[in-house]
């Protein structure tokens, strides 16, 4: 099973297809999800994620890095329609045009200043668009709790203003000629060309010069659209008074009557204690794009003859996009009635969020309508990119922040307003962990935190790393940073007197049951010499004609959502090689890698291939979501959720769990039994038996050791099972339950298992027993885990050029379990360096004075290069560095990883600001800072 | 009239009427050869990075294949990425970007693999003093953009290879 890691493997790897059953209003869905095609019609390289380490549990490279140190075909923008075995070689190119204004109507195109070599074979308008492709409804799912008060509000059937449609917030994904687009960069049109000249000469003509073909007239707008401004429901609004009042476990038809009260309450409990430091602050930011270097790519050809969409995409959620896709075309007039759906789901070229449902992959299905029965590619360049990808949210936060004269916090109040832009996509959820966030690391008696996503013309903002986190925490900890210099308190000090302990509550009140550790880790940042030296550092630099300051922060990052379902199989192939197959997808963050180590100890191998993307896992668990008896868990049937979007957090615990668990369901299910049958025994427990160098070993003696390959092909030889698949649901604690195997009945924290037996593609559910899952009203705490980290920051700043530069970043991070050290290392200094990039370069205007006026590229927008952050991996007086200190491990922890791949970058922004404040003695509270705001600030 | 130019040292030939097409879209479109990314398209990510030479210089450069048009390549010879591990066997800076998780998403190691490739090769014949080192590898790499790693892991898988070439005085092989 060990490989030369220089070798590249020759690739005789079949296709990965799985499939499911979707129902819609119209019939069923047959969805798919295949793996990348076969390298043979395109080169002779090997295939994606056949790569095992060599030793169990522990990861020596990327599982997917072969493939992308060479260059092979991984992202969705490498194919064409040749590269697809099966479909037609001729391919078609879609290209959207993007509305100008919002302030005028649409009335139509004019392309006869177009070359004739440049014209489209067809142009669609939005007024050819049947009802449910030209606005479908829509599902962004994302938080239980959120995602109740949806549901009830629909089935109360509040309808409100037209704007507020709760689950279908979308407005014409091609706007009709006659009306006012609502939103910058809307599509106003599809050109779709029949041939790559015409596509590529069309793209040069009309290139910054929109205004030559779109007409527009003034506004007589008789069905008034929504107006920016209204926020997307819902609003999000934690009050808390002591232990009396709070969100977690206050009745929820009553709570938002008696915020009002409460709020009262603590205003006159504020107004008794006059000797309490009030200290109110503002915060701007603006938006931010995730840049991440594939521009958005797929194509699509919808097979008439079969009713089939085949899909090529790279994308953080395929449960989301699919589910949309169906809505768009489980209409009765839709073009053509869909019977099937097959998605090859690439490695997209960074995430970070942005593709986390992005509105591309609905493009690129409505375009799938109108290419006639050919493969059509949308490929976005940057500009586009810039011009309609999901943005992090710009963001206005004000608040006050009150502390008694003993350092305890005593109110945090913050008001978050983010800036949605067009669609709603997941920015109500945004805000809300936001809020969430606002509370910082600290147990404060009283909150009031309200937070909402508003719409506006701007582009749209959803999931992006950090999810609300940066916005919020840079707000807090700036405003403590203040504190503590106007009341000359230690900062370390200040953070420490308020630290949350298992056992305190959040802002929303639920209780933090998981080990944090803060105090620990502020020790540690504090006796470092880049805080303890600080002085004498600054000095040098001073000596030296520059201006150094220091800047701490922390910051309480929570991982996952209020209840998270996942999903994995794990199959034994006939050579003896092990897959891994997850819903989950690898943006780049490794989950890959790490899913394919973290089985090592307990099947004594890595996996040699690793598929992410399985979207249609879910439907083979013959699990349900329905509870109409409401008997929850008691239904061994139910669970509380299928599967949700691919965030990198979420690998470090609720991936890995899902899949150590389901080794072990595989143990128990078919390799125990297998084992028993060749070594003659007439029973076979899991203690008696342990893996050495790979071989499975009898401990009791007197039977021959099993290899992988032996093991395989008994099992495949004598039709026992030859793979498991299981679903886990996590809610502040796992759902469990007994499963009867093959070699007895085994407890695990799982709500669903199956055991795939012979060729059958759909396995065999075990119908599970004496099953404990969380209960319902613990969603309403928001979240459950956290991944702390405490930075302190070093910076220089040029007073002449108002120019910054990162010279240190100590990171103090609470990791629990390190499953791959090189990933999270990996994840921590990208998060460094995105977070300075954020602070400092990032400058990203609204409206047409952004990119939105589609001229905007690299070449106006900076992110960090080499030059621009630290890259010694040691603290260093003379160099620059960035030093992450992970905490070991400890009994707390329970083996258990936690979602880093956001945490580090949380602290790093507040930080930079608070060590500027140190140099030069301004304090900058808007995002970005950037050169002429330190010389305006130093001006001042 | 046509352009004539190899690429990974097969001939091409082109009508002169594409003169004015993106190296990019011909390696892509005609080629099939997808290992060079594009990402911004105006030639400041550098993740589209192939190396030409052109006679009479025989030493090759890193090219900008977004922002490069055919008519400028006429006579060169082009390698891209698809050219760099021979017989199966991976480039010593591949293999080292592998050990050391240098990328995370992998979209722009294509381009820093082209670069520190030509960087290595071209240090063995104008090696820099050991002092220098880090400034010849930042001037090599320094203006890649990577949006995953923090750049960390690039440097650090670059560096024991370009003091190796120091040290030996001779092209890593």
């Amino acid at each position: 099973m060990t490989s030369d890691p220089s070798q590249i493997p020759s690739s005789d790897a079949p296709l990965i297809s799985r499939r499911t059953v979707l129902t819609g209003m119209l019939g069923t869905v047959a969805v798919s999800v295949i793996g990348l095609p076969s390298m043979a019609r395109v080169n002779e390289q090997g295939q994606v994620g056949r790569a095992a380490s060599p030793v169990p549990g522990i990861a020596n490279q990327r599982i997917d890095g072969l493939a992308k140190v060479t260059g092979q075909k991984v992202y969705a923008r490498d194919f064409h329609a040749r590269d697809m075995e099966g479909w037609p070689d001729q391919q078609w190119h879609g290209l959207y045009l993007r509305a100008l204004t919002t302030q005028q109507a649409f009335m139509g195109l004019d392309l006869s200043s177009l070359p004739d070599a440049a014209q489209p074979r067809r142009v669609i308008l939005g007024d050819q668009l049947s009802e449910g492709l030209r606005a479908p409804r829509l599902r962004f799912n994302r938080d239980l709790a959120i995602d109740l008060e949806l549901a009830e509000r629909d089935r109360a059937q509040r309808t409100g203003p037209t704007f507020d449609r709760p689950d279908a917030v979308v407005f014409d994904l091609i706007v009709q000629p006659g009306n006012a687009p609502n939103f910058l960069g809307q599509a106003v049109a599809l050109l779709v060309f029949d041939n790559t000249a015409s596509f590529r000469a069309a793209l040069r003509a009309m290139q910054f010069q929109d205004d030559k073909f779109q007409r527009y007239a003034p506004l007589d707008r008789s069905d008034p659209a929504p107006e920016p401004g209204q926020a997307f429901f819902p609003e999000t609004t934690y009050v808390k008074f002591e232990d009396e009042f709070n969100y977690a476990f206050a009745d929820p038809d009553t709570y938002l009557e008696r915020v009002p009260e409460y709020r009262a309450k603590i205003a006159a409990f504020l107004s008794e204690h006059p000797e309490f430091h009030r200290r109110s602050f503002t915060s701007q930011m603006q938006a931010m794009d995730p840049m991440f270097m594939e521009p958005e790519t797929g194509l699509v050809w919808q097979d008439t003859a079969t009713g089939t969409m085949n899909l090529v995409l790279g994308t953080q959620s395929p449960d989301h996009d699919i589910d949309n896709i169906l809505s768009m075309y489980d209409t009765p007039d839709a073009p053509f009635p869909l019977s099937g759906i097959n998605l090859t789901s690439c490695y997209p070229g960074g995430g970070f969020g942005g593709r986390d449902s992005s509105p591309f992959s609905l493009m690129l299905a409505l375009a799938g309508a109108f290419s006639e029965g050919n493969p059509i590619r949308l490929a976005y360049d940057r500009f586009e990119q810039f011009r309609v990808g999901l943005k992090r949210h710009a963001a206005d936060l004000s608040g006050e922040v009150v502390v008694a004269p003993d350092m305890a916090i005593q109110l945090i109040q913050m008001d978050l307003t983010f800036d949605g832009g067009g669609r709603k996509n997941l920015s109500p959820y945004v805000a809300s962990l936001a809020a969430l966030c606002a509370g910082g690391s600290y147990t404060v008696p009283f909150a009031d935190i309200h937070s909402e996503a508003i719409h506006t013309e701007n582009i749209s903002g959803g999931s992006q790393r950090g999810f609300g986190g940066p916005q919020a925490f840079f707000a807090i900890e700036t405003a403590l940073d203040e504190i503590a210099l106007e009341q000359e308190w230690d900062p370390f000090e200040l953070r420490r007197k308020n630290l949350l302990t298992p056992g305190d509550a959040t802002v929303v009140g639920g209780p933090v049951a998981q080990e944090l550790r803060l105090a620990e880790m502020l020790d540690i940042a504090e006796a470092h010499p880049a805080w303890a030296d600080r002085d004498q550092i600054k000095a040098d630099y001073a000596r030296r004609g520059l201006t150094y300051g220091t800047g701490m922060a922390m910051s309480l990052q929570a991982y996952g959502t209020s209840g998270d379902g996942m999903v994995a199989a794990i199959l034994i192939e006939p050579d003896g090689f092990l897959t891994v197959q997850s819903a989950a997808v690898d943006m780049g963050n490794g989950s890959a890698t790490t899913l394919g180590v973290v089985i090592g100890d307990i099947l004594g191998a890595n996996a040699t291939q690793v598929d992410m993307g399985g979207y249609t896992l879910w439907g083979q668990t013959g699990l349900t979501n329905d509870d109409p008896e409401g008997v929850r868990w008691d239904n061994p049937d139910w669970t509380a959720k299928s599967v949700g979007s691919s965030s990198a957090c979420l690998t470090g615990l609720h991936q890995v769990h899902t899949v150590q668990q389901t080794a072990h369901g595989l143990m128990a299910g078919a390799i125990l039994p297998a084992a028993r049958q060749i070594w003659g025994l007439g029973s076979l427990a899991s203690s008696e038996v342990q893996w050495l160098n790979s071989l499975l070993v009898y401990r009791p003696g007197g039977k021959p050791p099993l290899s992988w390959p032996q093991i395989a092909a008994f099992v495949h030889d004598n039709g026992l099972p030859r793979g498991a698949l299981g679903h886990a649901y996590f809610q502040d604690t796992w759902s469990e339950a007994d499963f009867p195997t093959g070699s007895g009945t085994i407890r695990l924290q799982l709500d669903g298992l199956s055991l795939y037996q012979g060729e059958a593609e759909t396995p065999v559910r075990i119908i599970r027993q004496n099953t404990i899952g969380p209960d319902a009203e613990s969603k309403r705490f928001a979240r459950y885990v956290w991944a702390p980290c405490v930075n302190v920051v070093g910076v220089t700043v040029d007073q002449t050029t108002g120019r910054v530069q990162t010279e240190t970043v100590l990171s103090v991070l609470n990791a629990g379990r390190v499953h791959v050290p090189q990933l999270v290392s990996g994840q921590s200094q990208g998060g460094v360096a995105m977070a300075i990039s954020y602070t400092l370069l990032e400058d990203m205007p609204p409206g047409l004075a952004g990119p939105a006026d589609g001229r905007w590229n690299l070449n106006r927008y900076h992110v960090a290069r080499a030059g621009d952050v630290p890259l010694g991996t040691r603290f260093d007086i003379a160099n620059r560095s960035q030093e992450l200190i992970v905490l070991p491990e400890s009994p707390g922890d329970g083996r258990a990883g936690r979602g880093i791949a956001e945490a580090v970058m949380c602290s790093v922004p507040p930080a930079i600001s608070n060590a500027l404040r140190d140099a030069i003695g301004v304090r900058y509270n808007d995002l970005p800072i950037t050169p002429a705001a330190i010389l305006k600030g130093l001006s001042q | 009239m046509t352009i004539s130019f190899t690429v990974n040292g097969i001939p091409q030939e082109v009508d002169d009427s594409r003169a004015e097409d993106r190296l990019i879209d011909y390696l892509h479109d005609d080629l099939n050869l997808t290992g060079t990314k594009f990402c911004c398209g105006i030639g400041v990510c550098r993740a589209c990075t192939v190396t030409v030479s052109k006679p009479p210089n025989p030493v090759p450069s890193p090219v900008i294949s977004c922002s490069t048009v055919l008519a400028t390549i006429d006579g060169s010879a082009v390698s891209t990425i698809e050219s760099v591990a021979q017989d199966g066997m991976l480039d010593p800076v591949q293999q080292a970007f592998l050990g050391h998780f240098a990328f995370q998403c992998g979209y722009c190691t294509p381009g820093f693999v082209m670069a520190a490739r030509l960087f290595l090769d071209q240090l063995a014949v104008n090696p820099v003093p050991a002092d220098q080192l880090e400034d010849a590898i930042h001037d090599a790499i320094g203006a890649h953009i990577c949006r995953c790693t923090g750049y960390v892991r690039y440097y650090q898988a670059l560096r024991p290879l370009a003091e190796a070439v120091l040290a030996r005085g001779e092209v890593v092989e």
